[in-house]
């Protein structure tokens, strides 16, 4: 084989914090290399790094033996290699047609009738691509890396925002091009679709390499401690589910065996006995039963000081329209108990952001009620909605979720300044202060100081506060949590996710809206999926047929099998 | 009123598209009508100073464009600044070049040139069809612009990809900092010609402050015509014919009071930008300097 891709001793740093320290990496030409790590790793940065959107401190790239130095995106382009961007390099103003025709590529039409004929992508010009559902937006990504005919694609994260079935037909698309001779690397934190779809694997934990081999011989079981440096036995199901294990008993505490995952032997990476690749245990499509793995998932119910009857949150026939006049959300019913964790499930673009939008209060729905318990917040504006208990996580933590340029204390205390007045004009800063350090030890948020700008702070660690301000309300009847671990590592989600149920544990009703199927399996009582607008379900994630089950509907399947309904990347749009 | 206004709009237009807000325009007229006056001067000839002017021009934009691209200064700051600039400089430099008399100095202007026939229209004839040869380049240019960079084509996608999002576009393989320098040269250009259209062809003279706030208008013609060629052309007619009726008015017979009609265009201007002639959306990237670093 020939090596496609040489990366020798890449460093970056950004100020004084190290993003890639000394990696070095061979990708062999006609295969799928995978690049794993949690967040932080350094997986962005070296992805970019090779096509030429920022300059390495130190370091060479060779490309198909050649010396390969990208200053910028277009040397990499010309020199044949093309990146599926994480957030996209499209025009969300222009339609797909308009975006593509940017490449100034000769021979447009036909190129991209030869990239719908070898892999099956099909698009349509004339959408305007703000408009288009983010499975589809990111298909227009995948061509328009395609139509260049590159020698070397790289995709950073590619799966975050696709279901499962989108997702299998990107894997196979992934596993085409390298069947064609050129080399794929597939950045990912998902253990399983490494595994799955991988030929070999790098794992970057701190900007270094921690380790490599071919798929074959890393097996799943031996890539976690390599990615979050610790015993895979520390695990719980939730964070299996965070990395995309689909079995949690494979790394679960309650694994049984003699070779558990405690064993020193499995760390050394000289067992080559652990579970392999062909094992359906670890990445086969078997459902998980993840209530008996967590018990700590299981519901826990209201004590009765809170109202007993009723639920806390109740949705009767929400109906929301798009400016072009197509349904956002159809009738959405949905009831939330007290001390109950509901999920909504969904390809993103199925009415997930506007069902959260309602709740928070920024959009009003063309008809239809919203109450907590039992009082109508329909139309009431988003203070009062804080006061009547209902606290909302929004999906955009940056936009809408906090104000990056204040600080900590003023971001967790916004909307209750009026506590801490000295005089009743001035400001008690001090108090303000105290306040927040008693927030942040509480929450294990990691901040220079309460007065620290939100921006400084790890995306962890913001969402972390978000979270805090919502959990402080009193009373808190219901949280509502769009995507509330997105981009965050494991160490934060599981923190988050104990929050999560720790709400729940007090009485509160949840509802979490997220992408990530194996999040809800494990933290949800019961789940319904968003299609077109709907609410499909519920299914409960106990049972055994749960995640085909949740799969199917996700692709607006009723039946038992959505996988065999052939379905492409963006189908469910 | 209309000619100048159309052609420093059309350079405007697409810096604003590729995500410069050129402020400055401006100053760049008022640079373009100085020096294209001082060239027609001191050489005596008058496509000398539309020469010298066009120079001028972009020796002016260099300077907005270097401080605005390259070392991503405030572009609203800067345009201002240049031209406030712009105004102290060539007011001094008329001093120091035509004197202070109290009539300003007649420079070798343009002659208008009919079209024959055609200039014998009513009303619309003499205004369109006795330009001078500058005024006729003008219209030409600011057409053939609107035609080079429509959305249809893929010079003028990569113009608004680079104003919508510069980030993508630089992934596309685009030269961001390239069309982002062109278009803002590019409005040095035709701001120049329209200012030297002002001394040159229409007052053979330069004045104080002679642009007058042209430039500005520019900017708000693009802004009313919601960034798209054709209805800026439409905006800057409009404003342009609001401009004319001050002379008009009297000879039409209607009694208007000359302050109001001054202050027309402007007021024009303002309902359009409040939203009055139909939701506008400026370029994403407006304003906003392009750095790669991801």
């Amino acid at each position: 084989m020939t090596a496609a891709l040489e990366v020798s001793g890449l460093a970056k740093s950004y100020g004084g914090t190290v993003a890639l320290d000394g990696v070095d990496l061979v990708v062999e030409a006609g295969t799928v290399h995978c690049v794993l790590g949690e967040n932080g790793a350094g997986k962005s940065t070296l992805c970019h790094a090779v096509a030429g959107s920022l300059t390495p401190d130190a370091g060479t790239l060779r490309l198909y033996g050649q010396p390969y130095a990208p200053r910028r995106p277009a040397d990499a382009l010309a020199a044949g290699v093309a990146m599926v961007h994480q957030h996209f390099s499209l025009v969300s103003t222009l339609t797909v047609g308009e975006n593509l025709r940017l490449l100034r590529l000769p021979g447009l039409a036909a190129r991209i009738a030869r990239v719908r004929e070898t892999y099956g992508l099909e698009l349509e010009p004339d959408a305007v691509v703000g408009q288009l559902p983010v499975g589809v937006r990111q298909r227009v990504e995948i061509v328009k890396a395609l139509l260049r005919d590159p020698r070397l694609l790289v995709l950073d994260e590619p799966t975050g925002v696709l279901g499962p079935a989108e997702t299998d037909a990107l894997l196979e698309t992934c596993r085409r091009i390298a069947d064609a001779g050129h080399a794929v690397v597939l950045v990912t934190h998902k253990l399983g679709e490494a595994v799955r779809a991988g030929d070999a694997a790098t794992v970057l934990r701190g900007g270094r390499v921690a380790g490599d081999g071919t798929t074959k011989d890393l097996s799943a079981r031996r890539l976690v401690p390599l990615m979050i440096g610790r015993a895979a036995g520390d695990l719980d199901a939730t964070l299996a589910g965070a990395v995309g294990l689909e079995d949690p008993e494979a790394v679960g505490p309650d694994a049984p065996g003699p070779d558990g995952l405690d064993d020193p032997g499995v760390l050394g990476l000289d067992d080559p006995a652990a579970v392999g690749l062909d094992d359906p245990a670890v990445v086969g499509p078997d459902p998980v039963v993840p209530g008996e793995v967590v018990p700590a998932a299981g519901p826990v119910r209201a004590d009765d000081a809170r109202t007993p009857q009723g639920a806390a949150l109740r949705l009767r026939e929400v109906t929301v329209r798009r400016a072009d006049g197509a349904y956002a959300l159809e009738d959405a019913t949905l009831d939330v108990a007290f001390g109950e964790i509901v999920g909504v499930a969904g390809v993103e673009g199925n009415g997930q952001s506007e069902l959260t939008a309602v709740l928070g209060g920024s959009l009003t729905p063309e008809r239809g009620r919203v109450e907590l318990d039992g009082r109508e917040l329909t139309r009431a504006l988003p203070a009062a909605r804080t006061r009547a208990g209902l606290g909302v996580v929004p999906e955009d933590r940056h936009h809408e979720g906090c104000v990056p340029a204040l600080s900590v204390a003023e971001n967790l205390h916004l909307g209750r300044l009026r506590e801490f007045r000295r005089f009743g004009v001035f400001l008690d800063r001090a108090a303000l202060g105290r306040a927040t350090e008693a927030a942040l030890a509480e929450h294990d948020v990691r901040a220079s100081g309460p007065f620290a700008p939100m921006a400084s702070l790890s995306g962890g660690n913001q969402q972390k506060v978000v979270l805090a301000r919502e959990l402080a309300l009193d009373p808190l009847k219901c949280l509502v949590a769009a995507q509330p671990t997105r981009g965050l590592d494991i160490g934060a989600v599981a923190a988050v996710h104990a929050r999560i149920r720790a709400a729940a544990g007090r009485g509160a009703g949840v509802l979490v809206v997220s992408a990530e199927l194996d999040e809800l399996l494990t933290l949800c009582d019961r789940v319904v999926v968003a299609y077109r607008g709907r609410l499909l379900g519920p299914v409960d994630p106990r049972a055994a047929d749960a995640r085909e089950r949740i799969g199917a509907l996700m692709v607006g399947v009723e039946g038992e099998r959505g996988a065999a309904s052939g379905v492409g990347v963006g189908a469910g749009a | 009123m209309a000619l100048p206004l159309l052609l420093a709009s059309s350079g405007e237009l697409l810096s604003e598209r590729a995500g410069v807000l050129n402020l400055s325009v401006e100053g760049m007229m008022l640079t373009g009508a100085f020096a294209g006056a001082v060239g027609a001067d001191a050489s005596g000839s008058a496509a000398v100073g539309v020469l010298t002017a066009v120079v001028a021009g972009l020796l002016f934009a260099a300077l907005q464009a270097l401080l605005s691209i390259t070392l991503r200064a405030d572009q609203i700051v800067t345009g201002i600044t240049a031209n406030a600039l712009a105004l102290g400089a060539t007011t001094y430099g008329a001093r120091l070049v035509f004197g202070d008399g109290a009539g300003a100095k007649t420079l070798p202007g343009l002659d208008p040139l009919a079209v024959p026939l055609l200039h014998e229209i009513p009303v619309l004839g003499p205004a369109l069809f006795e330009q001078t040869l500058l005024g006729y380049l003008a219209f030409a240019l600011a057409l053939a612009l609107a035609l080079a960079f429509s959305r249809r084509r893929t010079a003028g996608l990569a113009v608004d990809a680079v104003g919508e999002d510069a980030l993508s576009a630089d992934r596309s393989g685009l030269p961001v900092t390239a069309i982002r320098y062109g278009t803002v040269l590019l409005t040095g250009v035709t701001s120049a010609l329209a200012g030297a259209h002002l001394a040159l062809s229409e007052v053979h003279a330069f004045s104080d402050n002679i642009t007058g706030g042209i430039g500005y208008l520019a900017v708000v013609a693009v802004i009313a015509g919601r960034w798209r060629a054709w209805p800026t052309l439409l905006a800057c007619l409009v404003f342009g014919l609001a401009q004319s009726l001050q002379f008009a008015a009297p000879a039409l017979g209607l009694h208007l009071s000359a302050p109001l009609l001054v202050a027309l265009p402007y007021v024009f201007a303002l309902l359009a930008v409040s939203g009055l002639v139909g939701r506008s959306r400026a370029p994403s990237g407006l304003t906003v300097p392009f750095v790669r670093a991801s």
